[in-house]
């Protein structure tokens, strides 16, 4: 079963909010990433012309959650792209190291004649920022900055 | 009194509230809210708890100030005001907020709205051809890595050099268009990968380059206006509100994480993880002050490239040249801003976010052509119910630390506004009323709706009642580009 979002009202007035929810870490890791693709830009607007593949270790899962998201924040600025899709795998390192990503992100040039551009996200805040597990999967927070 | 906190607020007068250092353990300072009743009972629980959260930070002077436009944001509230002794206190990114010299543009022209309102749409079309906004934008002036430094160091005096822009545009932006003590060294490659192609664009969210209109019962102080260069009979303006984009977030971003580890090693506990701060005498503290003022160098120029654009804009459309339209800047003011500042406290670090520097006549730091005035100051509202010029006061400079409100403030949250209306229905309501305008995003367009904004005037009332600013003039929107 895949994870899915939703957005939240009331939590940032001026910008965007989401909750993710996701059986195991890399669903609920790739449905945050669907909500971050989804504010910027109808990813059913976007080709896959653009490819990009991200290698990320942090020593616990909502650091790296929230590193990753940023990335897809960078990529957005510094390539000038939006995205169609996006994957993650999330696991634990052995040895009690840390945890690691590896996610497949998709996308093409930003085009305003052929794509459906919506919000140009400038950062993942540390707003109200959780993720945290109970006995149904993982849950996430997280507050955008448009 | 029905307020959304149970904090005891204590009356100063009809504009002035205060929060008591008794209503939170570790208060600094009392806390004090500009607000007339009205405006203090719609304040969310947000603007309360912040508020006196920043009183509690080291080294803060007198009050931590909130004006009328303030709302809940990210560690500090927005409209938020907090001074720090430069010698003992701290500097916070959270206190001058993401985008960093977010800030308000006003330029002049000659022109009527009798004489522009047949060219409006042509007007408005060339204008968003010229000027990128939306997602991830770029801008047309292609820089190196070393020209962006020299952006970041020389801020709107690069683009003037470079044909950009007039000379006798920089005494008409705040700092002359440069913070000293910028230091590029002290920006990370992610933050120039993010801003180096952004330069000259607009962005997104709440901002955007507008038509306004000035006309004659729109002028409050005629004498202060025409100091300003406004005239009003029906006299178009237009505004540019935007900031350092990516480039400026970015290096909040990067330094909040540098701040973050700073705190412990300083010994420094705060009440929310987004007042990250440091001592501003400290490596940590100096280094994110050097980056801050890379950030607002690049919006100081950011501004100018943009308003380069508005020129030709108007002199293709018009047919004459942009001084022949008279399109001086009447001024540029930051609201995303820490700077070291003299009162009678001595030296302090004063962080505005969403506030502007409202200084009052006589003021060295101030152009000769304002000095006898006060400064201007520049407040947008919604796309739909307009904007004001104000002017600086010396009162703002006895109880404010200079410093006033910078907009009218969100009441309604995106997704509400947009459940509420679509985009091509706003714009077709809104060009019924006169109002043209172009969006990169149709939903964004819809999330920037009049309603979803406080009514700017009654703002703009209980700061000039509270005499921290005067009323010069209204400005109404006839034409919009957003991203």
């Amino acid at each position: 079963m895949a994870g899915t979002f939703r957005w939240l009202e009331d939590v940032a007035l001026a910008d965007a909010a989401f909750e993710a929810r996701g059986q195991t870490l890399s669903e609920v890791f790739q449905a945050s990433g669907q909500a971050v693709i989804d504010a910027l830009a109808n990813p059913r607007t976007v080709q896959q012309s653009w490819r990009r593949t991200v290698d990320r270790e942090a020593p616990d899962p909502g650091t790296l959650l929230f590193d990753w998201l940023s990335d897809l924040v960078f990529f957005k600025d510094a390539e000038s792209v939006v995205y169609h899709s996006v994957s993650a795998e999330v696991g634990e390192q052995p040895g009690g190291a840390g945890w690691r990503l590896r996610s497949t992100i998709t996308g093409a040039p930003i085009d305003s004649t052929t794509q459906e551009l919506r919000a140009d996200i400038k950062g993942v805040t540390k707003h109200l920022f959780d993720l945290r597990h109970d006995q149904t999967g993982w849950t996430t927070t997280v507050v955008l900055d448009l | 009194m029905n307020l959304q906190t149970t904090m005891k607020v204590e009356r100063i007068s009809d504009e002035v509230w205060e929060i008591p250092t008794t209503e939170k353990p570790g208060m600094l300072v009392p806390a004090r809210l500009y607000a007339t009743e009205r405006i203090l009972q719609s304040m969310d629980r947000g603007v309360f708890d912040q508020l006196t959260n920043v009183a509690c930070l080291p080294g803060i002077r007198r009050y931590a100030l909130c004006m009328p436009d303030g709302h809940w944001g990210y560690g500090f509230p927005i409209g938020g005001v907090a001074a720090f002794d430069a010698q003992e206190g701290v500097i916070s990114p959270g206190g001058v907020g993401y985008d960093i010299n977010c800030g308000m543009r006003l330029i002049r022209t000659n022109l009527t709205f009798q004489a522009v309102q047949p060219k409006l749409e042509p007007l408005i079309t060339e204008l968003f051809r010229k000027v990128p906004a939306g997602v991830g934008s770029r801008g047309f002036v292609r820089l190196t890595r070393a020209e962006f430094r020299d952006v970041m160091r020389q801020g709107a005096g690069w683009c003037i050099a470079r044909g950009y822009g007039w000379h006798q545009d920089l005494e008409r932006i705040e700092e002359w268009g440069c913070l000293a003590g910028a230091d590029p060294d002290q920006i990370t490659d992610h933050a120039i990968e993010r801003g180096i192609h952004q330069l000259g664009t607009l962005g997104s969210g709440n901002h955007y380059l507008e038509i306004q209109v000035v006309s004659n019962d729109g002028v409050f102080d005629r004498a202060t206006a025409a100091a300003f260069g406004i005239t009003g009979q029906d006299q178009i303006v237009v505004m540019v509100h935007c900031g350092s984009r990516g480039f400026g977030h970015q290096v909040a971003s990067d330094y909040l994480k540098v701040f973050e580890k700073a705190m412990r090693r300083y010994n420094i506990t705060v009440k929310d993880q987004q007042l990250a701060c440091a001592p501003f005498r400290s490596p940590e503290g100096q280094d994110y002050f050097a980056a801050m003022n890379c950030a607002a160098n690049s919006a100081f120029a950011n501004r100018q490239v943009i308003t380069h654009q508005i020129r030709e804009a108007f002199a293709s459309v018009f047919g004459q040249s942009a001084e022949e339209l008279g399109m001086e800047i009447v001024y540029d003011v930051a609201h995303n801003i820490a700077k070291v500042e003299r009162y009678a406290e001595g030296e302090l670090v004063i962080h505005r976010k969403g506030s502007t520097r409202a200084f009052g006549p006589g003021r060295p730091e101030l152009p000769a052509l304002y000095r006898a005035t006060g400064q201007p100051v520049i407040c947008g509202g919604s796309m739909e119910t307009g904007s004001y010029l104000l002017v600086g006061t010396e009162q703002a400079m006895q109880e404010t630390f200079g410093s006033t409100m910078h907009g009218s403030g969100r009441t309604m949250s995106r997704t509400q506004a947009k459940r509420s209306v679509r985009g091509e229905q706003l714009q077709r309501e809104m060009k019924q009323r006169g109002i043209i305008v172009k969006a990169v995003s149709m939903s964004g367009l819809a999330e920037e709706a009049g309603f979803a904004y406080k009514n700017i005037s009654d703002v703009v009332e209980t700061v000039d009642r509270a005499g921290i600013t005067k009323k010069v003039a209204e400005l109404r929107p006839i034409g919009n580009i957003k991203g």
